[in-house]
């Protein structure tokens, strides 16, 4: 199994569309979000706490497009006539998605502390890093499960509405305040809200909300149980 | 242990329909150890189901199949089996020595992997990325992977599909080098040549079932000893799937083939009717052995 990680984790370096699309993105986007404006120190840190969970967003979502590539090739087939349990299979998989997030928060934070300045108590990066790196496992789930249901076409226009949907809507790209009310609490019960909030709680100096902790392990569940079913209808096919 | 005993492969009643068709159709089939077999039959006999079947990616819907007497995933579990899958493409962003390496290494006793790429030909690609190959390469790398876990019994299916020539010959010495390690061997083809040339036993399936199972030479016995050809000169062909050991009867535009299983007997019967024209007579070709053994009854009904 951790051979198998460790074979995905490298195929998902080496795509370049990957490195540019989940790394090198969200940090251009943060510069140029946080740059064009007044210099506002407060925004610069919201801001990068955004455009990271933006990135590992990204990242996770990503899983989808490498299920789905190597289920249209035959590999996952041919996986399947090795002894390398399903159960190993897709439990590596969904931990190569939790893996190759992390470059993607640590790109925007270093970014952040670098080259915006963005100053904060030395013990908040690593556990907004890590808190971030939990908190994107739900994503990895809907990735895995649209990876695993779908074929490679239309995945990518589902994967790409789910990832940008999710993405604006819980306000990792503008604030949620410029959204109308109703809006703004729709966006309460998005996964990314409660995502980019964990984070920004950490910076500002308190715990995460314990609501905000309760709607992401709901979501976990939710698309969990999705990764799970579409896994095993998939598996018959594969 | 009483395994060792058991076929490398057995299928027993074997059955799998897909809606109203049954792709194979009470497969009856048993495969001893170190034997290499091909499974010869047209697009659409059931050749890829009967794989699927084997390998444990599907499960028939009446009878049994068994690989070293246990069920398939377990022997796959086991690492007594290994596969050439006939829709598998390159894996992208990875080389060729990593991607086999990373197969062998899920195995119990796995070859060494330059070993393995030695065996399928491609040793000089091991540091290549696997998506940068061309057709045949590739077709070799999916071999290495098969062999690579040093499994008793290796499947390929259609392993040739695509190749040319050259990187055909190629390949299917690499695959006699495999089996001359006392491996178990199946392939399945609907190149008549490449079973007849590679493997020891011909099993033909047609309509999901097995019609004819021995040697290149029996196969062609048994599919219906010679072939008497003649000119017509412009008389018709009524009464010739009459004349004695006549079994089938095709008109080539104005040349007769009478495929026969007394050559002697048909030819003394024509001569008697003064039909000698150009009278050519050869033994039956695999190919016709084939097209005699797998042709719809009611076709050879119409003459």
């Amino acid at each position: 199994m951790w051979d198998y990680l460790r074979l995905e984790v490298k195929r998902t370096l080496r795509d370049m569309r990957f490195v540019l699309g989940t790394v090198a993105m969200p940090v251009l986007m943060y510069l140029l979000f946080t740059n064009l404006g007044t210099d506002d120190g407060t925004w610069k840190t919201a801001s990068m706490v955004g455009m990271a969970a933006y990135g590992a967003l990204g990242a996770a979502m990503n899983t989808a497009g490498g299920v789905a590539e190597d289920r249209a090739i035959g590999w996952l087939r041919q996986l399947r006539i090795t002894p390398m349990t399903p159960r190993q299979g897709v439990t590596a998989r969904a931990l190569t998605g939790a893996v190759t997030v992390l470059p993607a928060i640590a790109a925007v934070m270093l970014a952040g502390g670098l080259v915006n300045g963005v100053r904060m108590d030395a013990w908040k990066w690593p556990v907004i890093a890590v808190l971030l790196w939990l908190g994107s496992l739900p994503f990895t789930m809907l990735g895995l499960g649209n990876g695993y249901r779908m074929t490679s076409q239309a995945m990518g226009g589902v994967n790409m509405l789910s990832y940008l949907g999710l993405a604006v809507l819980g306000g990792l790209w503008f604030p949620v305040q410029l959204f109308p009310e109703w809006l703004q609490h729709v966006s309460a019960f998005t996964p990314t809200n409660r995502f980019a909030q964990i984070g920004r709680s950490v910076a500002d100096g308190h715990a995460p909300s314990l609501v905000a902790l309760g709607v992401l392990t709901g979501w976990l569940l939710v698309f969990g149980s999705y990764a799970v079913v579409s896994y095993r209808k998939a598996a018959r096919t594969i | 242990m009483k395994t060792t005993k058991a076929p490398a492969v057995s299928f027993t009643g074997a059955v799998k329909t897909f809606g109203e068709v049954r792709a194979v159709d009470g497969l009856d089939l048993e495969i001893g150890a170190g034997e290499t077999v091909a499974l010869l039959g047209r697009n659409g006999a059931g050749k890829s189901t009967a794989i699927a079947l084997l390998l444990g990616l599907d499960e028939p819907d009446e009878g049994h199949v068994e690989l070293f007497g246990t069920a398939p995933q377990t022997a796959v579990l086991a690492g007594r089996v290994g596969a050439m899958l006939q829709e598998g493409r390159a894996v992208p962003r990875v080389t060729v020595a990593e991607l086999v390496g990373f197969v062998a290494g899920r195995y119990p006793e796995p070859m060494a992997v330059p070993e393995a790429l030695r065996l399928a030909g491609i040793e000089e690609l091991a540091g290549r990325r696997v998506d940068k190959l061309s057709g045949g390469q590739t077709q070799r790398v999916r071999f290495a992977l098969a062999l690579a876990g040093n499994p008793a019994l290796i499947v390929l299916d259609e392993p040739t599909a695509a190749l040319d020539v050259e990187a055909r010959h190629a390949f299917w010495a690499s695959m006699r080098a495999y089996a001359q390690r006392g491996h178990t061997v199946l392939f399945s083809t609907h190149y008549l040549e490449e079973a007849d040339a590679n493997a020891d036993r011909i099993v033909m399936i047609d309509h999901g079932r097995v019609v004819a199972d021995g040697s290149g030479e029996e196969l062609r016995r048994a599919g219906g000893g010679s072939l008497v050809c003649f000119d017509l000169a412009g008389r018709g062909t009524e009464g010739l799937a009459l004349l004695p050991g006549v079994t089938t009867v095709e008109v080539r535009g104005d040349r007769a083939r009478l495929r026969t299983e007394d050559s002697d007997a048909t030819v003394m019967a024509l001569a008697a009717m003064d039909a000698v024209r150009n009278l050519e007579v050869s033994p039956a070709s695999l190919d016709d052995a084939f097209m005699a053994l797998t042709a719809d009854p009611r076709d050879l009904e119409r003459v």
